[in-house]
Formats: structure tokens, sequence, C-alpha cells
């Protein structure tokens, strides 16, 4: 892991650091560019001084000192042709002047120096060339010497006048010159400083630049790495490695996502494979075992198909003989249907008797219940006579403690009540044993009663019985009359069934035929069989290559 | 003596018929308010009300059977000043009895007396007048007859 990081981490490192050192440099140019040529540079300074030379060497056009002195050189002369080549040279020098002053027109802005430069320096200068062109020329080529003087006078208050202005311009161009030094230097520095600003700033920004691209590039190359570990692996056949998930949505993110999706389909594609090969190689066992048991069955089949052609045969024959029986058993069920009607007719009267021991049991049923309220009442009757003897007792003894208490006198009175007493007592026994009589008649009356309707009861399913024996005494007879038909159905049935037989005899030729067929056909489907299992085998080898992890 | 013959639950019991008032069939009584749980309740009887004492209720600690011989003995105590009535079963026989012997007597119930020795069953002769607690002697004091 450390390898990769290092190898993409210091490519990104030497891009950056290369960017930083040829920026430097490139900085490190400009500031020297700027620095030499600034004003009161190097550059600067060799300019000036040529410029300085220039304009200590040649003479000034704007300046009209040249002119002044070739007026004065003429006073002196006398010989013609210096004179002309001294007037010429003059000319020269004013179409210069104007020249220059023309330019200097265009190029100056409007301010006091352009002023004293083109209107109070030229018009000075001006008449200065008027009066030379206009009254010296002509007095010098005239030779009057003294006009001459005069208009020299003239012309020296002319040129000292445009000299005064020409100081005054001097001046004012030095100090314009000093104020633009200094503003072109103040400009300058400001322009290094921005120049060093911008220098820290872009190296600020590389450094962070570097610090993220370093970063993304570790977590990429891991993730990468960790991608390729996995990749690798599954190369190999282990299909356990987990592949973390991973929160980034980058495109290394996705990645790991999808190896890991991949991985896990991968797994359950052989986990289902291997399922698969475990069942088809057991499918192809069943079907080499099967497909011997069917062998087996065929060559039992044949056998068997022998077997039944000779059963079929003695069929034939067997039927043959139960036609015989059936003709004996047709007699039978007519004797059978006599005897069943005379059941019938026997079971209608027994139905009759049945109804008249049902109707006596009614009635019965109907005494008894009288004989049970005669009781009731009989009973009510038996409580009243024990009220009239308990009265009687109480009387009594009220009577005889009277007589008691009269002494002497009541002796009489007092064996009456006690007569009395013993009377009402005796009626009291013999009412008790009434009602018990009573009771005990009630008990039996009440049994009879259920007897009864216990009796009835079985009267009436006795007739039920008798109706449902009857009916089916009925049906018997009607399923006996409906046998003979069916004995000759049956009788067909068995003429069919030999016939029948004889075809099946051939039919089961056909089918040994058959048996035979099948038998190769098996052989072959048994190397088939083999021939499967042995690529089962092989696929299984194959897959146990594959680790799971959850096996 | 002739002796009137009664039961209280099992126990056979007798008193003398010359203390005997009347012997009733059991009627509705009226209800005592607030007296004992042995007094059944008051009896009008010949314009006084009687209070009636259930001897089931104090001999076999149960209320009296419903039958008919289940009756109301009216008694004379205090000399004949003042009735009480017996609440008892079997009230149904008079005994003539020539002797008596005395039998266990419990101090606690002093209305209990001898035997009647000549009897089968040797029922106990009741003294009504020792039958009432004080709280009923005190009752009687406030109906005079």
């Amino acid at each position: 892991m450390s390898r990769g990081e290092s190898q993409l981490a210091s490519r990104l490192s030497m891009f950056v650091l290369v960017f930083l050192t040829l920026y430097a440099v490139f900085a490190f140019v400009a500031w020297r560019t700027l620095d030499q040529v600034r004003v009161k540079g190097p550059y600067y300074t060799e300019i000036m001084l040529g410029n300085e030379l220039i304009a200590d060497v040649l003479p000034p056009p704007q300046y009209i000192i040249e002119s002044y002195l070739l007026t004065l050189q003429l006073i002196d002369e006398r010989d013609p042709s210096e004179i002309s080549r001294l007037i010429e040279e003059g000319n020269e020098l004013r179409v210069t002047y104007e020249a220059r002053q023309e330019y200097w027109k265009r190029a100056l802005d409007d301010s006091t120096m352009k002023d004293l430069m083109t209107v109070t320096a030229s018009r000075a200068a001006m008449e200065f060339f008027r009066i030379r062109d206009d009254v010296y020329i002509p007095a010098i080529r005239a030779d009057d010497r003294v006009a001459a003087r005069a208009a020299l006078d003239q012309m020296r208050q002319r040129y000292e006048a445009h000299r005064y202005a020409i100081d005054e311009v001097w001046e004012l161009a030095e100090t314009r010159n000093a104020d633009y030094e200094k503003r072109a230097d103040a400009l300058i520095g400001e322009q290094i400083r921005t120049l060093v600003i911008l220098a820290i700033g872009v190296v600020l920004v590389v450094v962070v630049m570097a610090w993220f691209a370093r970063r993304s590039a570790q977590s990429l190359s891991a993730r990468v790495l960790l991608v390729s570990d996995v990749a690798g692996r599954v190369a190999q056949g282990d299909l356990t490695t987990e592949v973390p998930p991973s929160d980034a949505g980058d495109e290394a993110g996705r990645l790991l996502g999808a190896i890991g999706g991949m991985t896990q389909s991968l797994r359950g594609l052989v986990t289902r494979v291997k399922q698969a090969s475990v069942e088809l190689m057991s499918t192809a066992t069943e079907f080499a075992a099967t497909s011997r048991q069917q062998e087996a069955t065929v060559q039992g089949f044949g056998a068997s198909t022998n077997e039944i052609a000779a059963a079929v045969k003695q069929i034939a024959a067997t039927s043959q003989e139960l036609l015989a029986t059936m003709e004996g058993l047709n007699a039978v069920s007519g004797q059978t249907a006599d005897l069943a009607e005379a059941g019938q007719s026997g079971l209608s009267n027994l139905d009759s008797t049945m109804d008249r021991l049902a109707q006596a049991a009614n009635a019965m049923s109907a005494r008894l219940a009288a004989i049970r309220e005669e009781a009731a009442e009989i009973t009510g009757v038996v409580t009243t006579i024990s009220k009239v003897a308990d009265q009687t007792n109480l009387l009594s003894i009220n009577a005889a403690i009277e007589a008691e208490k009269a002494g002497e006198q009541g002796l009489g009175f007092l064996v009456l009540a006690r007569e009395i007493r013993r009377l009402a007592d005796q009626t009291a026994v013999a009412t008790l044993d009434i009602e018990q009589m009573v009771k005990q008649m009630q008990t039996a009356v009440s049994a009879g009663v259920m007897e009864i309707d216990r009796f009835a009861e079985e009267v009436r399913s006795g007739v039920g019985t008798v109706d449902r024996v009857g009916g089916q005494f009925g049906q018997i007879i009607s399923q006996v009359k409906t046998l003979s038909e069916r004995f000759d159905t049956v009788n067909h049935g068995m003429r069919s069934q030999s016939q029948g037989a004889r075809q099946i005899g051939e039919a089961m030729g056909q089918l040994l035929d058959g048996a035979r067929q099948t038998s190769v056909s098996l052989r072959e489907f048994n190397a088939a069989t083999e021939g499967l299992r042995d690529a089962v085998t092989v696929l299984k080898t194959e897959i146990a290559k594959f680790k799971l992890g959850n096996d | 003596m002739l002796a009137l013959t009664f039961r209280a639950g099992e126990t056979p019991l007798a008193i003398d018929t010359q203390l005997v008032v009347e012997v009733l069939p059991r009627v509705t009584l009226q209800k005592a308010a607030l007296a004992p749980e042995a007094v059944v309740g008051l009896l009008p009887f010949r314009g006084t009300l009687t209070p009636v004492v259930d001897l089931c209720w104090l001999v076999a600690g149960r209320s009296a059977r419903g039958q008919l011989g289940t009756r109301i003995i009216v008694t004379q105590v205090d000399s004949g000043a003042r009735y009480v009535g017996l609440l008892a079963e079997d009230v149904s026989e008079l005994v003539d009895s020539r002797d008596t012997i005395l039998g266990l007597n419990n101090l606690d119930h002093t209305w209990l007396g001898e035997h009647l020795a000549d009897q089968p069953e040797m029922p106990m002769i009741v003294h009504p007048s020792e039958l009432l607690p004080d709280a009923l002697q005190r009752l009687f004091e406030a109906n005079p007859p």
C-alpha cells in the first residue's frame, strides 16, 4: 500500500515542486526586469546619459543662440562668398527652428511651458528672424555697417527676450522631469509590492492545492489498493472478502461498491451453482439407480408377460366352466324369489297383530293414569282425617287437664277424656297405615305406567321393523327377478372375455418386443447418466476452488 | 300425679298438669323484639301477652319442628299470677305417675327437676317458674295479667 501511495503522492509532490521552482524563477526574472528598467535604473541611466550627451554636443535648434552667433560673425565679415555661406547657414537654422517649433506646438500639452515655448519665446525669435531678414541682411549686402549695427542691436534685444523665456522653459522642464521620475519610481515600487503579494498568494494556493491533492491521492490509492486486493483474492477464488461500505460518492467509492456488489453476487452465484451441482449429482445418481431398476423391471416384465400369456389361456378355460355354473345359479335364484314372496305375506299378518297390541297398551296406560288420580284423592282425605285426629287428641288432653283440676268431681270426665284420646290415637295410627298403603300403590302405578310406556314404544318400533323387513323382502324379490337378466349379460360377457383373452395373448407378444427395445434404450441412457455424473464431478471440483466463508 | 309428657329434641320431658292452663296448637306468634333467642314470640292469651319459650332451643340448640305434635303448653307461674308458654314437640300423652327420683341436676338449668321413675323413658319434670332468665322476668313485670 505504501509503495502505491508514494508513487502517486510523490509524483504529485514533484509536480508541485517543479511548478514552485519555475514560478520562483519567473517572479525573480520579472522583479529583475522591473528593477533594471525602472527610472534611475541602469538602463534608464544609460539612455539619459546618451540624451544628455546629445543635448550637450549638439546646438539646440529651439535656442536661437547659433543664429545670433552667425549674425555676430556676419558683422565683421568682408569676404562676399563667406557672407553668402553664413546667410545660407542662417536661413537653414531658421527653417530648422520653424520645423521644430511646429513639432513642439503639436507635441506639448496646453500649459505655461507651452505658452512660454511656442508663444513668448517664439514671438521673440520670429521678431529676431524678421529683423535679420528684412533689415540686417540687406544692410550687410549693401555693406552699410552702421545700419547693420543698429539692426544687430535690435536683434540682440529680441535674443535676450528669447533667451529669458527659454531659461524659464528649461527650469519648468527640469521640474516636470523630476516630478515624472518620482511618480514612475512610486509606480514601480507599488508594482513590485503587488508582485510580492501575488507571489505569496500563489505559493499559498499551491501549497493548499498540494495538500488537497496529496490527501485525495492517499484516499484514492488506499481504496484502489483495497479494490485491487479484493479483486486479486476473487481471482484466486476467495469470495469470503467483505468489501467495507464506502460513504464517499466519488469514482473510487463507486468502484469499491461495484466490486463489493460483484463479489456478493458472485458469491451467491457460486453458492447456487454449488447447491445445484450437489442436487445435479444426486439427481444423476438417482437417474442411474432408477434406470438400473427399470432395466431389471423390464427384464422382469418380459418374464411376467410370458406368465400372463399362460394365465390368459387359463382364464379362457375357466370362463367356459363359469358359464356352466351360472346356469345352475339361475335356477337357485328362481327358488329364492318364491321363498321371499311367502315371507312377505307372513309379515303382513304380523303387522296387523302388532297394531292391536299397541292399541291395548295405550288403553292400559290411560287406566293406570286414572288410578293415580284416585290415589291422589285418597291422600287428600287421609290428610283431613289426620288433622281431625290431631285436633281430637288436643281436645282430650285439655279436657283431661281440666278434669284433673276438678279433682273428685272430674274423675268420670277424666276417664271419658282418656277414652277419647285413645280413639284419636287409634285413628291416627289407622290413617298412618292408609297413607303408607296409598304411597305404595302410587309407586306401583308409576312403575306400571313406565313399563306400559316402554312396552308401547317397543311395539311401535316393532311395527316399524316389520314394515322395513316387508320392504326388504319386496326389494329381494325384484332383485332376484332382475338377476336372471343379469345372468344373460354375464354369459355374453364371458364369451367376449375368452375372445379378449386371445387378443391379450397377441398383445403380450408385441409387448415383449417393446420390452427388449426398452432394455437397449435403457443401457444407452445409463451410459449418458455416467457421462453426466463425470461432468458434475468436474463442475464440483472447479466450484470447490471458490471459498465462500459460510461453509 | 297426672303429667303431660313431651320432647325437646331427643330429651323426654314432663310437666305436672296442675301447672298447665291449656294446650294450644302451634299458632303464629308475634315477634318479641330484642328478646333472648329462646323466646320465639308473644302469644295473646286471656287478655295478656304471654312469652313463649322454645324448649328445643334451650335443650337441643335448634328450633322446634313444624309438626302436628308440636304444640304450645300454656303454664302458670308465681302461683297462677302469670303465664308462660312452652313450645315443645310430641305433646300428645298424659301419664299417671306415683314415683319420682332425683336425677343429675345441672345448677345452670334449675328449671329441670326429678325424673318420673315409673315411666319407660323416665322423663324429667319441668319447673316453668325457674325457666325464664331475669330479663324475661322483667318482661313479665311489665305485663301483669
